[in-house]
């Protein structure tokens, strides 16, 4: 049961953006930054960018507290449909956070606040009576470090479905004649081929998904995800725990999934922010996003002094 | 991929339907709490309720929950509310009804006057529907039909008196008898259970959510039995004790406090009995384990997890160590009545209730102090032989001081735990059931010098001494009598100083642990 | 640890460790070397001298404080690891003197009940082949069965009561409760654990005793049901604390990776973190039944204590003796091969539970490979 790969999955030096990260900052605009910033205020009309579209996301004046600690700002932006949106930014600059509250995974931090809104097709997801289950079966989420679940590979495709009742499984369903292994069959199969994992492991579904190598534990964690059958896909910097290789597939992956969902990805990675996205927004420290457009606007040109200075390697 | 449906975010109005069913959650909470206090003789259960009876008013309670819980299901079924279940209500409840309506069907074919066989066919023929019922309809139908079923047929029971007050049931060959008393509480709170887990099960509209719901209800329901059950118990005691324990107590006099509880043996001269000599034992006893084992547990847990390099050695100290820690304390009392009582001048007396103590204490200290010292972080000793200082130095100057809040919450811990001991120093440490004060130990002033050997002596630690928790023994045994005024009272209140004198310990760990917690957040 | 090491790896690290030492003494100055050797060795005659229970064990041990503080102040960091060795195999030594003392005491009663088998003479087997325990009337036998059904009796009620509860608890603890209510809940349980099981005995004869006998009209109170309740209940906190580690211990992100799937909590603690942490959570249980098994005060002042085995066997209403309750109960006035009869109780007990600790410590490093693979 040992792991075949541990040098892919060895921790990465990068610290990962926890509720605990602390900012040090002033309010207003006299921001005097410790990272290296030049003190600049955010322009509205940078980050009222329209990637034309249908808007699957709509996030309006979102702010986020984690106690004393003011994690976003204000932050507004139209997220467009099958397409994939880069969130880039140094440490703590509430980048995961934003990223978390698009499929309510902050209620799991108990000291988080949430004000503002966002909409999904035109639905508030933080209005009252809302179905956590049904909210997250539609945003699916992969996360910094690969987590498979102890269990086999094809456990870990047919979970979601399992648990909604969509495929039946087990003792009492073969008792009673309702087990279809055949559609969990064919769903296992089709996911893992959609995340590019099929050729890979098909001939062992029943071993245990921790004795997969990283990449391949993080392409798992997406077919799970695709199981489901989600509109929104959320990626938390899917490929920082892994080795060059492993990433330029999960890059490729994450293109060719925008087809047909909205793929939403936090990066620490510039060049992959500009590799795989259609549209970028950068968070600035403070929890801020400073400047939202085209992908290929925010790498050559774009309007804020800050944003060019991060992007050009000055801080962060 | 194109989606045929899109479900909505947000659910469905459902207000009413999920009133009804937190209704009936709480109502079944009502009647559990109800038939608690009937099983504890707090009210009679033909105690008159709206013209009938007790047990009657149950049953009828019990009866509107079932047909409730039925109504929930076939609200749910018939799609008169939009709920969202599974196509089974799964193997979990499949197998808990099936059991249930075995014992129903069994115990109903027995009363019936059938025979062993009878009761087999009787208990496979309703478990088996039961079975049919749980698995095989929609789980709307499946969670609530069998349960509601459960509810009622107990509710039957009681409305018609078949089971009710006066009602007895000999269990031939046990040598027992059921009587209604005992046997209608028990009814009812198993039948509101099942009621309170099915509508909470239709609260939450069935389904991944609904199963959510009833386990959380049943959840907070055991550790809420169990906090009652501690607050309980130490209420019981703390109100029978206190007479006993403030007998005779008096403030003034020089702004002195007289306590006589406390500071009177039980002699024929005192007025008011006391447990002063158990309570000095007490205390020498733990001071003498804790100077024994305080030293070796974190001398041990240094070397293991400084020094040693992982191997046999560590693995064998290790595997001894859980050995220890989990060998039943008469074990320990066996042991030290064999080992110590022969070297130490052939009798009960409190230096062998020391050790033996003492030997219970030390793989309790040794695991936490060896936490403790696995807790500080490496950087700390990187650091400091970075600086070239030598390991020893940083032992004592780095990695104790990091480790002592972790060894010190322990080691009080522990301590609480030996203190409430009895079984290893009935074997080993002895002493009288109602000590005069004269029998308290003078450890300190008894150190003799002699010539001779062993040299030093000291006889105080030599004699069979008495402990708070080896006097409430000694009086159990004694049959709670002796040549006290009130036995009883007095009984209860050693209870209560045992009880608080360990609370204590266990009180002032848990806040040094708390202390140093808040400091390191800090 | 590896159990299947060659011989020649014994030998290699024999080798290597001899070595080693080699190099040490070379290294130490020779007096602190002197020291050290002066203190272990008055400190080996002195424990050798207490063994003999020879009146001079006062001698060499002060030699050795002597020794010891002279050390201190010249060779400080040598003299402490010397101590802190010493220290250590004190736990050995404790177990083994534990295990030596039980077993040598009981050797009489397992002489005394030596039964033959096909011909060969085995000792001890008397204890369990017959059900006769009378160390007063002939024909005297000492068979351990009627007490170790009275164990499993109460060990086996006070599992259904706590490891349940605690499996429920320890969920609560580690994945429910809001965390102001946790840092209620789990001092509260620990303060459970507290309570001195004499007490716990106190209130079973006295409250609950009468009140069985009265409600079930019982020829006495004694019941093995309601000691195993009792047994149960302090069986409890252990199991609560034990599983709440292995809980907690289950990577997080395991559990956000099936709430973001879509699951509820239930699902991710029942499909996700208690399968991951089964091992854990039996290690629990199986603590929590070594604690039942030893569990003495409580049986002793609830039980009649009549060495006999209830009629018919599994009934509840009887409650005659434990294994532990018949040590707490006839030491003392015990002698000769009785006395050992209650020895090789002892060796039972301590044997049983033993086993049980050894098993839930291989679980629980199981566990850990397992979840050290996760992460």
């Amino acid at each position: 049961m040992s792991q075949t790969d541990t040098a892919e999955t060895a921790e990465t030096a990068e610290t990962a953006e926890t509720a605990a990260t602390t900012v040090n900052r002033t309010d207003g605009q006299d921001v005097s930054t410790t990272a290296g910033e030049t003190a600049e205020e955010t322009r509205p009309e940078w980050t009222s960018y329209d990637a034309g579209g249908e808007t699957k996301l709509a996030v309006d004046d979102l702010d986020v507290h984690y106690g004393d600690d003011h994690a976003l700002k204000g932050v507004s932006m139209d997220i467009p449909e099958e397409s994939v949106t880069a969130l880039i930014g140094p440490s703590g600059c509430g980048k995961s956070t934003f990223l978390r509250c698009l499929n309510r995974m902050n209620d799991r931090i108990r000291a988080a606040s949430v004000d503002g809104s966002v909409a999904l097709d035109g639905e508030g997801i933080y209005q009252d009576g809302v179905d956590l289950v049904e909210l997250r079966k539609r945003v699916g989420m992969v996360f910094q470090s690969p987590n498979p679940f102890p269990k086999s590979i094809r456990e870990n495709v047919s979970y979601g479905p399992r648990k909604h009742g969509d495929i039946e499984t087990g003792l009492l369903a073969r008792l009673t004649g309702r087990a279809e292994p055949d559609r969990e069959e064919a769903l296992v199969e089709r996911s893992l081929e959609r995340a590019a994992l099929w050729e890979e492991v098909s001939d062992r579904l029943d071993d245990n998904a921790l004795g997969l190598s990283g990449g391949q534990q993080q392409r798992l964690c997406i077919a799970r995800c695709l199981a489901v059958d989600p509109e929104v896909i959320l990626m938390d910097e899917p490929a920082s725990a892994l080795d060059p290789i492993a990433t330029s597939k999960i890059e490729d992956l994450i293109e060719d999934l925008a087809r047909d969902y909205t793929v939403v990805v936090v990066t620490h990675s510039m060049q992959q922010a500009a590799r795989v996205s259609d549209q970028t927004a950068v968070f600035l420290t403070g929890g801020e996003l400073v400047e939202y457009d085209d992908t290929e606007k925010i790498f050559e040109n774009p309007e804020s002094q800050r944003v060019e200075d991060y992007v050009s390697g000055k801080f962060g | 991929m194109s989606r045929a449906t899109r479900t909505a975010l947000v659910r469905d109005d459902r207000t009413a339907y999920e009133a009804a069913a937190g209704s009936a959650v709480g109502l079944s909470g009502i009647a559990f709490a109800v038939g608690l206090a009937a099983l504890l003789g707090l009210v009679a259960i033909d105690a008159p309720v709206a013209g009938v009876g007790l047990s009657v008013a149950l049953g009828a309670v019990l009866l509107a929950l079932g047909a409730a819980v039925v109504g929930f299901g076939v609200a749910s079924r018939t799609g008169y509310v939009d709920t969202g279940p599974q196509p089974s209500a799964g193997i979990v409840a499949a197998a808990a009804f099936t059991g249930i309506w075995v014992a129903v069907g069994a115990a109903a074919s027995g009363a019936a006057g059938l025979g062993t066989g009878g009761r087999l066919g009787g208990g496979a023929v309703l478990g088996g529907v039961a079975f049919a019922t749980t698995a095989l309809p929609r789980e709307d139908i499946g969670s609530t039909v069998p349960a509601g079923a459960v509810a009622g047929l107990c509710g039957l029971a009681l409305i018609s008196g078949v089971v009710g007050p006066g009602w007895e049931h000999a269990l031939v060959g046990y040598n027992a008898t059921l009587f209604g008393d005992t046997v209608v509480p028990v009814v009812v709170l198993f039948a509101s259970l099942v009621t309170g887990w099915s509508a909470a099960k239709a609260s939450g509209g069935f389904g991944a959510r609904g199963r959510n719901v009833g386990a959380y209800v049943l959840i907070y329901l055991v550790v809420g039995s169990i906090l009652a059950v501690l607050v309980g118990l130490v209420a019981f005691v703390a109100a029978k004790g206190l007479p006993g324990l403030l007998n005779g107590v008096s403030v003034g006099g020089a702004g002195l406090v007289s306590w006589p509880f406390l500071t009177n043996g039980a002699g024929l001269l005192a007025d008011v009995a006391g447990v002063f000599p158990a309570l000095v034992g007490t205390v020498w006893l733990v001071v003498g384990a804790v100077c024994f084992a305080v030293p070796t547990g974190v001398g041990a847990a240094v070397f293991l997890s400084e020094y040693a390099e992982q191997g046999r050695f560590t693995g064998a100290v290790e595997v001894a160590t859980n050995g220890l820690w989990s060998t039943p304390s008469i074990v320990f009392g066996l042991f030290g009545a064999a080992f110590l009582i022969p070297r130490f001048g052939n009798q009960k007396s409190l230096i062998a209730g020391m050790l033996t103590l003492g030997f219970m204490l030390l793989p309790l200290v040794l695991i936490t102090s060896r936490e403790a010292i696995l807790a500080v972080p490496d950087e700390y000793r990187d650091a400091s032989a970075a600086l070239g200082v030598s390991k020893w130095q940083t032992i004592r100057s780095v990695v104790l001081p990091a480790a002592i809040p972790g060894v010190t919450t322990g080691v009080i811990l522990g301590v609480g735990r030996i203190a409430g001991e009895t079984a290893p120093i009935l074997l080993t440490m002895g002493g009288g059931v109602l000590p005069a004060k004269a029998a308290a130990p003078d450890v300190l002033g008894s150190f003799r010098l002699s010539a001779s050997p062993p040299f030093v002596s000291n006889p105080a630690l030599l004699e069979a001494t008495s402990a708070l928790p080896y006097q409430l023994y000694a009086l159990i045994t004694a049959g709670l009598s002796g040549n006290i005024r009130n036995p009883q009272e007095f009984a209860w209140g050693l209870a209560l100083t045992l009880l608080l004198v360990v609370l204590a310990f266990y009180a002032v760990g848990i806040a040094t642990r708390y202390y140093f917690r808040q400091k390191l957040h800090q | 640890m590896s159990l299947t090491t060659p011989r020649t790896d014994w030998r290699a690290s024999i080798e290597r460790r001899l070595t080693r030492t080699r190099a040490f003494v070379d290294d130490a100055d020779p007096e602190a070397l002197a020291v050290i050797l002066a203190s272990m060795g008055s400190l080996l005659v002195a424990f050798v001298g207490f063994l003999l229970a020879s009146a001079w064990t006062a001698v060499p041990f002060g030699a050795f404080l002597i020794a010891a503080g002279y050390g201190w102040v010249r060779h400080q960091a040598l003299v402490a690891r010397a101590v802190a060795f010493a220290m250590t195999t004190v736990t050995l030594v404790t177990l083994g003197l534990v295990v030596a003392f039980i077993f040598a005491e009981s050797i009489p009663a397992f002489r005394y009940e030596t039964a033959s088998v096909f011909g060969v003479s085995v000792p001890g087997l008397g204890m369990f082949a017959q059900a006769r325990w009378d160390a007063v009337s002939e024909p005297v036998r000492y068979s351990l069965l009627p007490m170790i059904h009275g164990t499993v009796m109460v060990t086996t009620i006070a599992t259904l009561v706590a490891a349940p509860l605690g499996v429920a608890a320890a969920l609560f603890v580690a994945e429910i409760a809001p965390p102001r209510v946790r840092e209620l809940v789990k001092p509260g349980i620990e303060v459970l654990a507290g309570i001195p099981s004499i007490v716990y005995g106190f209130i079973g004869f006295t409250v609950i005793n009468p009140w069985a006998s009265d409600a079930f009209a019982l020829n006495g109170g004694s019941t093995y049901l309601f000691v195993g309740m009792v047994v149960g209940l302090m069986a409890l906190p252990t199991v609560v604390s034990v599983a709440e580690d292995a809980l907690t211990s289950v990577p997080d992100v395991m559990k956000d990776g099936s709430l973001a799937l879509g699951a509820t909590d239930w699902q991710s603690m029942t499909s996700i973190t208690l399968p991951a942490a089964f091992s854990g959570v039996s290690a629990a249980v199986l603590l929590g039944v070594g604690r039942a098994i030893g569990e003495t005060m409580a049986a002793t002042v609830m039980l009649a204590g009549v060495p006999r085995i209830s009629d018919p066997l599994v009934n509840v209403f009887y409650g005659y003796e434990t294994l532990t309750s018949l040590i707490a109960r006839g030491y003392g006035s015990a002698n000769g091969v009785h006395e050992s009869a209650l020895f090789a109780a002892g060796v039972v007990l301590f044997v049983t539970v033993l086993c049980l600790s050894v098993g839930s410590q291989y679980i629980e490093a199981r566990m850990r490979r397992r979840l050290g693979g996760a992460e």
